[in-house]
Parts: C-alpha cells; structure tokens; sequence
C-alpha cells in the first residue's frame, strides 16, 4: 500500500539546511517526496515555505517518518477534524455525504486518525463509540452502505480530515507484471495458473499463520470464489470441487444459475440438460435443471438435500459438507429459484459483505454480474483474478475501480482443471470421485 | 557611557543578570547531567558562584542579580529566562512543568528593570538564550550576524520561526542530536567576529556545515573539553570565563589573542549547567542583524 500526506515546511529552511535534512530523512526512511510549492524568501530574514508531498509504502512508516519530520517543523497540511453530521432520517445520508472509495480510508476525529474499517467503495463513513477501552479515543469508524444508515448515525460530510492508502502490488505478484496493467489473452495459460496457484498457496500459508496467533485475531487470507454457470457448462465443476473439499477455497457467491446447475450436475449429470460426459441431450432435458430446483424446494435447503442424501457431490455439496459460507444472491430472471437464493439483493449484498473480512484473493470464475458486485464490495488490495473467455468482464470489472484486478482471458473449464491438478495434483479420470457427477 | 568595543569583538557581553544559588539543589531530572541522589554542596555552590562572579567582574563585567525564589532549584540558569533585545525580553517558554514556575520570577524583573516584555506568540517551547546564540554580532558593520537556535531537546524548532518573525534577523536552526547536549549554548560559544568554541558532538553533519558556513574559523572541541562543558563559556570582550580547560585550547585561545579565565563550577554541571547557563547577557542588539537584507 502506498500512503500519502501533503506537508508543510516554513522557516529559514535554505540557510538552516534543513529543507536538505528533511528531503534526506525522507528518502533515508525509504519513503519519497514531491515539491508541491516552495516559496523562497527573498531577503535574509524572510522565511521561506514549501509544500511537500510525501509517499511511503504503508501507513506505519508513514506515521513514523512523519512525526519525526514533526521534530523538524514539517506539519501536516490536514490539520482538520473530519465534520460529523446525523442522518436524520433511515437509509438517508445527510447531505454533502462522503462517498467512499475501495481503498483504506482512515478519518481524523479530535485529532486522531481512526482507521476506517470494511473498505467498500461508494458507502458513506459512520463514526460510532467503540466497547469501552477497546480502542484508544473510544471511537471507531466504518464504511455504511446507504440503505444501512440509521436515523442520528453520525456520518462524515465533506472532504477534510481523510485520508487514503494507494494499493501497490506486493513484490510476490509482481510476477503479473507482464501482463501489462489489466487483461490478458495472449500469454501462456500455464505460466499464469501457475502463478495463481502460488498466490493461492500464499494465502493458505497466511491463514495457517494467522490461525496460530490465537482466537481473537481476524481472519486473513481468506479466498473467495465468485462462480458463473459457466464453470457447470465447461465441466469445471468436479475441478472446483476438489479445490473446496482440499481446503482451497474458503467462500463461495454465486447465483441461482451455478448452483442449479452444479446441483443438476451432480443429481443428473447434465447441465442445462446436457449430458457433461459428452452424450446427446435426452428428452425434455432442458426442464432437468428446473426438476432439480423443484426437489431441492421439497428438501427446504442444499443443506437439508445433503442431510438427506439426495446430493452427493458436487461444489455445493463439498460446500456444505466443510461449512464453507456460500452466499447465492438472486436476480429477476432466475428460474425456481433454489430455496437458498437471497431474491431480496439488499439483504444477498449484506450477507456477501459479512463474509468479505478477511478475504486476501479473490477468483471470480466466468460470473459477470456477481463478479461486479463483489468488485464493488472488496477493498482495494485484494488480489483478484477474473477468468473468463469474455475480455469484456475483466475489463469491466478493472474499469470499475477495482484496480487489483488481473483479468485472464480463458476458458474457464481448462483453467479450473489445471488449477485443481496444480494444488490438489493430478486424478485419474477414469476413477475416484471425478466419476461421481455421473449417475 | 559605552565603553569602545575593539572592532570583530562581539558587541555584547559586557553585562549580564545572575542568581546566587540559595534555594539550588537537584530535586528533579530533567536532563541527563541531573541525579537527585547526587545532590550539590550547598555551600560549595556558594563559593564557586562568588568565584565565578569574581571572574565575571575581573573580566570587565557588570552583573545585576534577580531574587532567588524558593522551590525553583534552577532558577540560578538565568541564560534560559529568555532572550534580550536591545530595551525588549522576550521570556522562554520552558518545556518542562518543573521550570515553568521560573517564567513570572524572570519577567517581573525585566518589567521592573523597565525592558519591555514581549511574549514570543507560540504555543512552542523555547528556552531562551540557552538555545539561540547571536552569530557575527560585533563591532564590525561588515559582518552580517544571524542567530543561530538549537531545537530537539528542549527547544522546538517551531518556536524558531516565531522568533525569527517577531525579531526580524535571520534565523539558523541547527538540531541537537545528543541529549547530553541539550541547549545549544553546551555545544557554540561565540568568541568575535571570525571565531567560535564549537562542540561538533552535539550537532549533526548539516548543524556542522550551518556552523561553519557563519564561523569562518571554528574552534572544534576534542570529546573531552566538550563533555568538559568547554563550550559553556562566558567572553566578556577578549577574557573567556570557562568552567574548565585544556591546555590544548587554552595555547589555541591564546593564540587567538584572548586570555582564559577558569571558574570551576562542578556543583553546577550537577545540574546540566556551566558558566554560559549561570548568566544571561543583558546587552544584546540584534538591530545590526535586522538590517541584513542581502539576497540570499
């Protein structure tokens, strides 16, 4: 993460050295700086001033740096209390209402700077009383989505007091570099599986770190996968689901679509009616998926369907066999739709933002609309991979702000496949549980 | 009447206010000289004082002497009270809780002696002349005097830039980096218009280049003769009143056409303070410094 802060310097900087002695602390401390204004005093005993902005790699260092240039007489240009306003009126902002972005924010509150937490672009910052003695200052602050706000939220109006983090790529995915800032067709597919699959492993090392340090830590590096029915339709389903049940993925959204059809995989062995093991389509086959549907409603839940052992396989069925969180958000032109299926999208969104803490990368798998809306919920410096044979879903997505994201132009089905044998190893085809999505 | 100031001898130095150590002991630590289980000798701090008032006078000096207060051990370091500018003081704003008691002692008598009190307008501290010392400031109209201020320790270098809008002269921050050399006047010591005692320990490569860009022949001071307090001297016109010496730097200063005076005060440095700190000079003028306006 990249931090900056506009400073200011007045004094008899040029005679005194002193504006050499803060430029070298500067680029001692690693960080660096650029010369906004600097106005020189014309006669000896004129001081001279400068504005100054300053980046360093993260906040603690820029803290540190900061307060000692503090020593030096370089003061913050920011000087000011973020303004608080109550919302006066449920799911109403006040006016003037700061809109977040995805980036970490922190908000300056009686002159402390108080993190932001749940980065999520386009919400507004509430600041509330933390549990006492839980934080220094007694205040906390997060992002809200808009429907959220309460009648006297304070929320922050206007533009002072905040301050963001720029995200920078960590040296390990520097690795994607190559494939310029956004998408990628044209670069060999198992260089760039296998460079997810380091990622992915990264991750797995920094939960198992992180589940060392005890109970009350947060979780990080978390993965997430964002499914489309595509993965059902190339076959990339018994991929996925080794991937689950091996550990790899730790949370799931998708629609009514992947899962039906995961479910229709499993139960029939066709998606969309068509036979996954390459057969003809049989008979009113197109109406499979919504048979399945039917008989998963009889069962209440997939977790009921699972209990009764009427789905024995399959994404879902690895899902809710290993306790992975799957949240399946509706649309309107959803068949059935599955008994899980959130159709209220406020409520689906909520349930997508309790399971974003602690997500550290993010695979959204042939799905466009949920990989959008789960862009639009990440904070900044989530690595994500978008894969779909579609450039125009990367792009979108990379568009939209969602700046860690590396599209990979491909079909999906193939690069599951590839990413399961990588981190899982290879199976035999003929045998094991590859075989149970045939009936 | 002025008594004729040779020219490139500082233009001040000839009077100076001085407290007589009744109440002075240790009861605090506020610098890294002070030990409250290392307390002074009472009456050893009274004879080395009355030697260092002697010495003063031997030199050619005038002293008055402000009241000692009970409860204010360090009011006997009058150089930190503040600054003199011609009829103007301007009163320190001490960092510590333990000597801000001083500040109303100091400025009732600048008010009744008739100067005019000038607050210095910042909520920094700053610890008068302790941590600004006038450069250049001599007899010579040729030479172009700045103040040089300390800042880190004690005073903030924010402070710094109120002094230089208020008093209109150019001002020369240089960092203390060593705690043991927490005011300035522990590390410069002004000798005339070319020279000056300088203890390059307590400063840093650019507060050494600042130095020797306004000094043009320094007097470096060995580890020793720093940590000796050498640079916490008194130049009364070509007499050094010193609280020790080498004969290194005394063959060097008599070299330098200035006759050396020690004036041990060891009870004193008990405190963090040498002769430099036990008076404050009455007679400083920065008007030549503001008369500088010279491109830069």
């Amino acid at each position: 993460m990249n931090v900056r802060e506009i400073v200011r310097l007045q004094g008899h900087l040029v005679d005194s050295l002193i504006l050499a002695k803060v430029l070298d602390t500067i680029l001692e401390a690693g960080a660096t700086y650029r010369i906004l204004d600097f106005d020189v005093g014309v006669t000896a005993t004129d001081e001279s001033r400068l504005r100054l902005e300053v980046t360093a790699a993260d906040s603690d260092l820029l803290d540190r740096l900061l307060t000692e240039l503090q020593v030096h007489g370089v003061n913050r240009e920011e000087q000011a209390d973020a303004e608080l306003r109550a919302a006066d009126a449920d799911g109403v902002l006040p006016e003037g209402f700061y809109s977040t972005t995805n980036l970490a924010t922190w908000v300056r509150i009686d002159g402390r700077w108080i993190p932001v937490a749940t980065p999520e672009m386009d919400c507004a910052v509430v600041v509330e009383n933390a549990p006492q003695g839980s934080v220094p200052g007694g205040l906390r602050a997060r992002t809200l989505p808009m429907h959220q706000v309460r009648t006297g939220d304070r929320v922050v109006v206007g533009w002072r007091g905040l301050r963001v983090e720029w995200p920078e790529r960590s040296p390990e995915a520097e690795g994607f570099g190559f494939m310029s800032s956004e998408v990628s067709s044209e670069k060999p597919k198992g260089v760039i599986v296998a460079r997810v699959a380091d990622a992915l492993r990264r991750a797995r090392t920094l939960r198992e770190t992180d589940a060392t340090r005890g109970e009350n830590s947060a979780a990080v590096g978390k993965v997430l996968a964002v499914c489309g029915p595509a993965v059902v339709h190339t076959g990339a389903a018994p991929a996925l689901a080794r991937l689950v049940r091996d550990g790899w993925v730790n949370v799931l959204f998708a629609g009514n679509g992947f899962a039906t059809h995961d479910i229709e995989s499993a139960v029939l062995g066709t998606s969309l009616g068509v036979p996954l093991d390459g057969g003809v389509s049989g008979e009113h086959g197109h109406a499979n998926h919504l048979r399945v549907i039917n008989e998963v409603r009889r069962f209440g839940s997939i977790h009921a369907a699972v209990d009764a052992g009427w789905l024995t396989s399959g994404v879902l069925y690895e899902c809710v066999v290993r306790g992975i969180p799957v949240v399946l958000g509706g649309s309107v032109r959803d068949d059935g739709p599955l008994p899980d299926v959130l159709t209220d999208t406020l409520v689906a969104l909520d349930a997508m933002r309790r399971e974003i803490p602690g997500v550290g990368l993010a695979l959204m798998l042939a799905s466009t609309l949920h990989a959008i809306a789960t862009g639009n919920l990440l904070p900044a410096g989530v690595e994500t991979f978008c894969v779909d044979i579609n450039q125009a879903v990367a792009t979108k997505l990379t568009d939209r702000g969602s700046h860690q994201a590396v599209g990979i132009v491909t079909d999906v089905g193939l690069f599951v496949s590839d990413l399961a044998d990588l981190l899982c190893g290879p199976v035999d085809h003929d045998s094991g549980p590859e075989r149970s999505h045939r009936t | 009447v002025k008594a004729r100031v040779p020219t490139g001898s500082l233009a001040w130095g000839r009077r100076f206010l001085l407290c007589a150590p009744e109440y002075f002991t240790v009861s605090y630590e506020i610098n890294p000289h002070m030990h409250t289980a290392l307390r002074p000798d009472r009456d050893r701090a009274h004879s080395q004082f009355t030697g260092l008032v002697d010495a003063l006078r031997a030199a050619g000096a005038q002293l008055a002497f402000l009241p000692a207060e009970k409860g204010l051990p360090d009011l006997v370091f009058t150089a930190n009270a503040g600054l003199v500018d011609g009829q103007r003081f301007i009163p320190a704003r001490f960092r510590h809780p333990e000597r801000q008691g001083e500040t109303p002692h100091d400025v009732a008598w600048f008010h009744t002696e008739g100067f005019r009190v000038t607050p210095l307008g910042t909520e920094e501290p700053w610890e008068g002349a302790g941590d600004v010392l006038p450069v250049g400031l001599t007899g010579d109209p040729h030479t172009r005097p700045v103040l040089v201020a300390g800042y880190r320790t004690r005073s903030a270098i924010g402070a710094h830039n109120a002094l230089g809008e208020l008093l209109g002269v150019p001002v020369r921050s240089v960092e203390l980096v060593d705690s043991r050399y927490y005011h300035l006047d522990l590390v410069l010591c002004p000798l005339d218009d070319r020279r000056a005692l300088i203890a390059p320990q307590g400063l840093d490569r650019y507060g050494i280049r600042v130095l020797s860009q306004v000094v043009p022949e320094p007097i470096w001071l060995s580890d020793d003769e720093a940590a000796a307090f050498c640079a916490n001297s008194v130049v009364v016109g070509d007499t050094v009143v010193m609280p020790a010496c080498t004969s290194r730097l005394d063959r060097v200063l008599h070299e330098a056409g200035f006759s050396v005076l020690v004036s041990p005060v060891g009870e004193f440095l008990k405190a963090g303070g040498g002769c430099r700190c036990l008076t404050l000079a009455l007679d400083v003028d920065l008007s030549p410094a503001r008369r500088v306006s010279s491109l830069r």
